[in-house]
């Protein structure tokens, strides 16, 4: 079977890494999901975790019970399969997430947008958003595409903790912190949503594909 | 159970870590030491992934409410009860009310404590591990405390004799300071001269350097990208910032990341590397995929070699 566009390589001795493409696209980052789910479902022998992103997925297996060829071989084949379908979108779902824009960087991203605060805070609530992936720390969704006049490049110092609960936006997209960690996003807003909960059925509130309306609160 | 009767400034209940869950942004974590927490758990009879107690820094005491047979192991710390030794990776026998006196780890960075029966917290996400960063996990998802108690499970029906211990020869040779690594996912985009460096020069563990990764003082890597779309990283795997200082992802490291990758480390040599301390060197050599999954399989030989040897004791 032919691989086009599909390479393979090794993460270290424990997972195989299958990038899709060179450029960041919604159809790419769809085939990449598409690909997720389906290797999921065909319970390949050894996987334990299918880890999408944006050019690539990354497949854990038991290095006790396969090779590095026998399993990167099975599933290339099996993502070739699905780059040969056509794959239906996963079911999604809509949020509504409250935020109070108050962030410690909102004036200075209107500031450097050229806008006034008001018109960033009704940018940033106007959109809807949609879920690329979760990853970074739990339950962190990066979600896009943020209007083009708010697309600043990340803090060049990273924070050393932004607090759980903050609404941040970098480059292309914007993400609610689900816990207290260092971060380089700049922070608009907080929200009291609670992103990530292990104990929860779904630990983590938002999943690829779901839609995000973030709604202003006094 | 078992009682923290003076906490150490940094002990957590870790096991095999979480292994199915990193699509949620949930890292694998567990023991940064995965050979030392199986050691100490097969010498006490236990499954090798069980929950145990993981010291950053040494100190402390615990006492034993229940009789129970224990191990310590890992890091290097004078550890007594009732004023006598207790001598690493051996199997000792504790009385109910009986203090584990703990000293400061004098080699070595994490230091295990493996009662049978395992410690007995809830599993979240399959796994007994505390992520500290997300305040879930282990014991109320944080560190333990003056005056915390925490459960054993069922002891196992049979236990190792008392005074067995690991054979040396089993265990890695955590003061070679050699480190094996693979080629990284974009270890193309690093010229030879950087690979070349990562190989044959000496690199310090920083003190910027935790349970998340471990930054190294070592000569520059220089590559061409700075920032690539974000993907799956691992504990091992060595990425390259724009400073060109490499960092050691370990096991509570983001799932994924955008700092190209030049190079991993074998599963196998790890735990090594999660002992060396701040200001210790380490040197890194290149080998291939099979070798490293050989590697693996001795390594994982000799720790039921040693839970074998445990268990005709």
């Amino acid at each position: 079977m032919s691989h086009t566009q599909l390479r393979a390589h090794p993460l270290g001795d424990t997972a195989v890494t299958i990038t899709f493409g060179a450029v960041r696209s919604a159809e790419l980052l769809f085939r990449v999901h598409s690909a997720a789910r389906a290797l999921k479902a065909a319970n390949i022998p050894h996987v334990e975790d299918i880890v999408p992103a944006y050019l690539a997925l990354t497949v854990f297996y038991d290095p006790l019970g396969t090779s590095y060829e026998e399993v990167s071989r099975k599933l290339l084949d099996a993502c070739d399969r699905v780059a040969h379908s056509t794959p239906k979108p996963a079911p999604s779902r809509e949020h509504r997430i409250p935020v109070k824009y108050d962030g410690i960087d909102l004036e200075a991203v209107a500031a450097s947008a050229g806008l006034s605060v008001e018109d960033v805070v009704a940018s940033h609530s106007s959109r809807i958003y949609t879920v690329d992936l979760l990853g970074f720390v739990p339950g962190f969704a990066y979600l896009s595409e943020l209007d083009a006049a708010l697309q600043l490049p990340r803090r060049a110092q990273p924070r050393p903790r932004i607090a759980a609960g903050s609404v941040g936006i970098a480059a292309a997209q914007t993400a609610v912190y689900p816990l207290d960690t260092p971060g380089g996003w700049h922070i608009i807003g907080r929200t009291q949503t609670v992103m990530f909960d292990p104990t929860r059925d779904a630990p983590a509130l938002l999943a690829p594909g779901d839609t995000v309306r973030f709604e202003r609160i006094p | 159970m078992i009682t923290i009767t003076r906490a150490p400034p940094y002990i957590t209940v870790q096991n095999g870590g979480r292994q199915h869950s990193r699509s949620l942004g949930v890292p694998r974590g567990g023991a940064m030491d995965l050979f030392a927490l199986r050691a100490v758990n097969a010498v006490v009879g236990n499954s090798l992934d069980a929950a145990a107690l993981e010291w950053a820094l040494g100190g402390g005491a615990v006492r034993f409410d229940r009789d129970c047979f224990f191990a310590v192991g890992g890091a290097t710390a004078r550890a007594t009860v009732s004023g006598k030794d207790v001598a690493p990776c051996t199997t000792t026998f504790a009385r109910a009310g009986d203090e584990l006196l703990v000293e400061q780890i004098i080699s070595g960075r994490f230091l295990y404590l493996a009662c049978d029966g395992g410690i007995d917290v809830p599993a979240l996400l399959g796994s007994r591990s505390t992520y500290l960063p997300g305040h879930f996990g282990g014991y109320e998802g944080r560190m333990l405390r003056s005056g915390d108690s925490v459960q054993l499970g069922a002891r196992p029906s049979t236990h190792p004799a008392e005074g067995f211990h690991a054979a040396a020869d089993l265990m890695p040779r955590y003061d070679s300071g050699i480190v094996h690594v693979t080629p990284g996912t974009q270890d193309d985009l690093f010229d030879e001269s950087a690979m070349r460096s990562l190989t044959e020069s000496e690199y310090r563990i920083s003190a910027a350097s935790d349970r998340t990764g471990y930054k190294l003082d070592g000569p520059v890597l220089a590559n061409s990208l700075g920032t690539l779309a974000s993907e799956a990283g691992c504990p091992g795997a060595i990425q390259v910032p724009g400073d060109g200082l490499p960092i050691a992802l370990m096991a509570d490291a983001p799932t994924i990341g955008g700092y190209p990758k030049i190079a991993v480390v074998s599963e196998a040599d790890l735990p090594i590397l999660a002992q060396r301390r701040p200001g210790e060197s380490i040197r890194f050599q290149l080998i291939t995929i099979d070798q490293s999954h050989r590697a693996l399989k001795r390594r994982l030989a000799d720790v039921h070699a040693i839970s074998r040897h445990a268990s005709r004791s």
